[in-house]
Formats: structure tokens, C-alpha cells, sequence
């Protein structure tokens, strides 16, 4: 399955390099955006919704059919909060996106979050970036096989640093963390928060914006991808949801795979059509 | 925070974390490789923040491979770039990558800290940290790079003059509460403006100048004289990544300082400026009044104060964090999961 991955990145990476990039528009017809109609959509975010920005990114993996300094959207310290039923509870309340239901499961509404922001590339409700939906039914866990394993055997002046400086223990003024969970305790949840750094890319094979997620734990240490797949939905995991390389960014990341992407943007073109709106990139 | 409001509690400030993108230790790792082999002198990165943006999280002092120069020497347009975003304001730091685990215990951490601090304190009476004003928020890495095994040891610290005897809070409350509804909207429209400005969008440091008919203006810190005059409100913002609803961040302390030292100010008006989804919200935003009483000596270049701040880890603990970057920079294990 791993080489069958490859063989197809391999392939796309061949295709990307003979095909021009896509300069006219087929957003209406296919559901795809042109290279521009990206960076238009991009710009119309970062304006609506500040916390969003472009960003150049590694200089060598720079796309030369993107603006250099507008190679990708990202926005950093999302926090992972609300439960999957709560979730759930407000895509039933938001009745426009219940028409976009997903019958063979593999449409991107259903997992929870990412959709919102593979939407809000596109569509209008840009806002609601504040928190990232994603489902965690697990609470966080602690990987020491891949963070921080040895710590205590390699800095064994640890003992005498915490004696010879005086840096916390007698600073008055510098608030203790253990002095605020033990005054505010809903406050203990929230301190533990997974944030996520969420980042869209263009796809050039499948004419599509993709959604990355680096996820971090509570002390912001980064999450082994395999983690994020825990506050996916089970049923996008590993199908919708890979863990791949990300174009601009170093190292392996989650993304909700775009080979279904045109076509449910296609389902939501069609229904505002069919009520009479002229959807628009930038809208 | 959880004492009386009536003022005579010490002022609290909460601590700056650290972020650090995988893409910063794959770039130091290049950088080592191919261009600083075994020297280990200090070198100058930069770190970039924003104000908080979120009621539940606060945001960190993030290390990107753009926080390094590159190997080869083309930085400059790098550097424009990273200009004017505005969740991005660019903090110089200085990074001591050591060669050996050795060598990385043995650095003397006190004294890494003062040197740091000062040069934070330099910065405030030479005024360079008035034109500067991310001078301010100057911070400090100490790394050991292990490239046989992809794993890095590393420690941050956020050094704060630290005032003795410490600064009481006479009052803090929202930004809300605390002005009239004409001065709130006259400074929320104010803030979205600074930044929205590429000018002085990644400028954490200014004044609100509120006038007699509640018409906010903000400012650049070097205009404080200029508000002086006027007879207006005069207040000392920043941008604070902390969102805590009762404790400011980090960067006030250093603040307090110079408005200390420089203006000889005991009674300070401060302003937590956050936001909400990218623009200003006053109900997050903080306002409070710190009352300082330090000796007098403080304001003296010479004696230069204490400072603290190296980063505890999530126990509240102060020790040297690790990462092992193996399953994304080891050859075999790269090749084990592409085949």
C-alpha cells in the first residue's frame, strides 16, 4: 500500500513537472481552481480572517508557478477543543451544510474541522477558524519513545542548576503554573489543549487547495503525525486523511487528501446554482 | 491575580513558551553541516510572535528555518519577506549551538542569562529599545545539535529584569470594563489599524493616547513627550501572548522597565493588547495600573538588576527539552518507510 503511494507520488511529481499550470478557470464546471483563482481565494482569507497569512516557506521548495511570497496559507496555534458531539451538534444546527451530505462517507464534511477550513478557502464563513474542530475523544498522551527520552541521563547538572540559580523558586512576580491550576481548575483542560498549525497548499495535480495539520502538544512539543490521527474521525483516518510530506514545510504531516476535493466542490457549486447564486472563487 | 483587587498584591506576569518548527532544526542542522563545522561561536536568530488570538491558548515565541540564516548567502530576501506580517513581529535572539553534549551541560547558564539581560538593559538607556522596541523581548537558546542520532537538546530563556522590590497591581480588569464605550471603539478601530499598517504591524510596543473627547490614537513610543502635552490618557500597550484573564504576559516586564528608567514613571497605566480571530477585542485585552517603588540605584546603568526566565518545561520544572528528529532526517529510517 506504502509503494503503491509512492508510485503514485512519483507519477503526480512527472505529470506536475510536463502539465502547465491550470490558467483558466473550471471553478464552476469542475469544481477545480486555476493557480490565480487560488491566490485570490488565499488573499480574500488572509483579509477576512488575520490569524491566516502567506508565507514563503523553504526557499528550495519553492513552486515557481506560485508567487514567491505567496506559496502557501498557514495559521499557527490553533487550539484543539471541543468534543466530537459538540461538533456534531452544530453541523445539524447549520442546515446549509446538512445538503452536502456525504453518502459514500468519503466526502469531506464529515470530518470534523478540516472540512470548516478546506470550506473557508473558498467559501464565507472564513470566521469560524477561531478553533479547530477536530474530534478528540482521546485526551492527550505523553510520547516519550519520541520526544525527550533521555533527558534526565544526558543533563545530569540538572540538580545544581535548580540550586545554583535562583530563577523561578524566588521570583515573586513570575506566575507559578501550579499556583494557577490549583486556583482555577477549568482552566486545567484548556491548559492541556493539543493546538494544531493548520496550512493550505496548492495542489498543481488535482488543480485544488490541500489542508495540512502539524499538530503540538500541551507544551507545544510537535506531535508525531500518527498522533493527529487521533482527533481525525476513524472513518477519514489513513483514506481522506494521510500522512505525507508536506510541499513547503519540513517533515511529515497529516493532510485531507484532494483527490475528492473537486468533486464535492462541484456538489456545493451546483446547489448554489441551482438556487441562483454565481459562486464566486473569492466568496 | 487571585488576591483583592484593592491593590497591594504583587504584579504577576505569565511566563513566554517556546515553539520551534521541525523546519528550524533541519535548516541548523545544514547550517552546521555545511557551513559552521565546529564553530561554535553565538549566532543571531530571530523569533517571531503575535499577540494572543485565542481565549484558550496563548501563543509562543516560534522558531521557523527562517528564524536562521541560510547556508548559502542569499538572507536578504528572506529577510524582507518576513517584514510587516503581522502574526509575525520579529524578536532577536541569540543561539549557542554547542558541538558536544559535554560542552552543552557545562555552559554557564547564569551567566548566559545575564549577558542577555544585559544587553536588554544597555538597550533601554542607551534608548535604542525606545526606536527598537522588540529589543526588548530579546531572548536566549542554548542547543546541542546530535546529528548522529537526529536529536537536539535545547533550552530557551526569556530573560526579565526583574524588580526588587516587585511591582503591585493597583488594578486590572478587561479593556472593556475599563474604558467608556466611545474610547473602546474609538481604540479597537485604532489597534486594527496599527495592525493592518505593514508600517507597524509587527511593532509590539506603543502608546494609546486617549484624548478629552474619548478619540484614541496609538503611537509610537518615541512620541511619548509629544502626548505629554496634550493633557491626554497616556497608556503603555503591547502585544500579549498570554491569554490568561487576570495575568499579563511576559513581555510587560521589560516594558515596566524602561518606562521606569527612562520616564521615571511609578505609576503606570499598562494596556494587554489581544485579539480575537485576527482583529482587536478589549473584551480579552487587559488594562491595569502597576505601581513600582524600586530603590532609586535602578535607574542607575551601572548596577545592572537580577534577571530570570529560562523556560520550565510542562511541570512546572526548569530543564533542557529534547527532540528526536530521526523518523524525518535518518537515512535508513527514511528509507525503511518509502519502501
Amino acid at each position: 500500500m506504502v509503494l503503491t503511494q509512492k508510485l503514485h507520488e512519483a507519477f503526480k511529481g512527472t505529470v506536475e513537472r510536463m502539465t502547465g499550470p491550470r490558467t483558466v478557470s473550471a471553478f464552476k464546471e469542475k469544481g477545480v481552481l486555476s493557480v490565480s483563482e487560488f491566490i485570490l481565494a488565499g488573499d480574500n482569507l488572509v483579509s477576512k480572517c488575520p490569524t491566516w497569512s502567506w508565507e514563503s516557506g523553504d526557499p528550495s521548495k519553492r513552486k515557481p508557478y506560485l508567487p514567491p511570497e505567496k506559496q502557501f496559507l498557514i495559521t499557527r496555534n490553533v487550539p484543539c477543543l471541543r468534543r466530537a458531539a459538540s461538533v456534531e451538534e452544530e453541523y445539524e444546527a447549520a442546515g446549509g451544510e446538512i445538503l452536502l451530505d456525504n453518502e459514500d462517507n468519503d466526502g469531506w464534511l464529515a470530518t470534523h474541522g478540516k472540512p470548516k477550513e478546506n470550506k473557508g478557502d473558498e467559501d464565507d464563513n472564513v470566521p469560524s477558524m477561531e478553533a479547530l474542530d477536530i474530534s478528540s475523544k482521546t485526551r492527550i498522551h505523553s510520547i516519550p519513545s519520541y520526544f525527550g527520552g533521555d533527558e534526565e541521563e544526558d543533563i545530569p547538572d540538572m540538580a545544581d542548576f535548580e540550586d545554583s540559580d535562583n530563577l523561578v523558586e524566588t521570583d515573586s512576580a513570575t506566575l507559578q503554573s501550579t499556583y494557577l491550576v490549583a486556583h482555577e481548575p477549568d482552566d486545567d483542560n484548556i491548559l492541556r489543549t493539543r493546538t494544531y498549525d493548520v496550512s493550505i497548499t496548492y495542489d498543481k495535480y488535482y488543480q485544488t487547495p490541500r489542508v495540512w495539520l502539524t499538530g503540538y502538544d500541551e507544551s507545544r512539543m510537535l506531535l508525531q503525525p500518527e498522533l493527529v490521527l487521533e482527533d481525525v474521525s476513524q472513518d477519514h483516518a489513513r483514506k481522506t486523511v494521510t500522512i505525507e510530506d508536506h510541499p513547503h514545510l519540513h517533515g511529515k504531516h497529516a493532510s485531507v487528501h484532494p483527490c475528492r476535493h473537486g468533486a464535492v466542490m462541484k456538489k456545493i457549486i451546483d446547489v448554489l446554482m441551482s438556487r441562483g447564486v454565481e459562486p464566486e472563487v473569492d466568496k | 491575580m487571585a488576591e483583592q483587587d484593592g491593590g497591594g498584591s504583587i504584579l504577576q506576569f505569565a511566563r513566554f513558551n517556546s515553539s520551534v518548527d521541525e523546519g528550524f532544526w533541519h535548516r541548523l542542522s545544514s547550517l552546521k553541516l555545511n557551513k559552521l563545522g565546529i564553530d561554535d561561536s553565538p549566532i543571531p536568530i530571530t523569533g517571531f510572535y503575535a499577540p494572543c488570538s485565542h481565549s484558550h491558548v496563548s501563543n509562543h515565541l516560534t522558531l521557523l528555518s527562517e528564524s536562521l540564516p541560510t547556508d548559502d548567502n542569499e538572507q536578504s530576501s528572506t529577510q524582507t519577506t518576513a517584514r510587516g506580517n503581522r502574526n509575525r513581529c520579529s524578536v532577536p535572539g541569540t543561539l549557542y549551538n554547542t558541538n558536544t553534549v559535554e560542552a552543552y551541560n557545562g555552559l554557564d547558564k547564569k551567566s548566559l542569562l545575564k549577558q542577555e539581560a544585559k544587553k536588554i538593559w544597555d538597550d533601554i538607556h542607551s534608548e535604542r529599545a525606545v526606536e527598537e522596541s522588540a529589543l526588548l523581548s530579546r531572548f536566549l537558546l542554548i542547543s546541542f545539535a546530535d546529528l548522529k542520532k537526529w536529536s537536539f537538546h535545547y533550552w530557551f530563556a526569556f530573560p526579565a529584569l526583574v524588580l526588587a522590590p516587585p511591582a503591585t497591581l493597583g488594578e486590572l480588569k478587561p479593556a472593556s470594563q475599563w474604558f467608556t464605550l466611545q474610547e473602546a471603539e474609538s481604540i479597537s478601530a485604532a489597534c486594527n489599524d496599527w495592525r493592518n499598517s505593514s508600517t507597524t504591524a509587527d511593532v509590539p510596543f506603543f502608546l494609546i493616547c486617549i484624548d478629552s473627547n474619548s478619540n484614541a490614537t496609538i503611537r509610537h513610543l518615541r512620541d511619548w513627550e509629544v502626548c505629554q502635552s496634550d493633557g491626554q490618557k497616556v497608556l503603555f500597550g503591547f502585544y500579549d501572548p498570554c491569554h490568561l484573564p487576570t495575568t499579563p504576559g511576559w513581555p510587560l516586564r521589560n516594558f515596566l522597565a524602561l518606562i521606569y528608567s527612562k520616564w521615571s514613571l511609578e505609576r503606570i497605566h499598562f494596556f494587554c493588547y489581544r485579539e480575537n480571530r485576527g482583529f482587536a477585542d478589549l473584551g480579552l485585552s487587559l488594562v491595569g495600573e502597576a505601581l513600582i517603588t524600586a530603590p532609586s540605584e535602578w535607574r542607575d546603568h551601572d548596577s545592572i538588576p537580577n534577571a530570570v526566565g529560562w523556560e520550565l518545561n510542562n511541570d512546572g520544572k526548569p530543564i533542557s527539552r529534547c527532540i528526536s528528529l530521526a523518523k524525518s532526517m535518518d537515512p535508513t529510517s527514511l528509507a525503511i518507510s518509502a519502501a
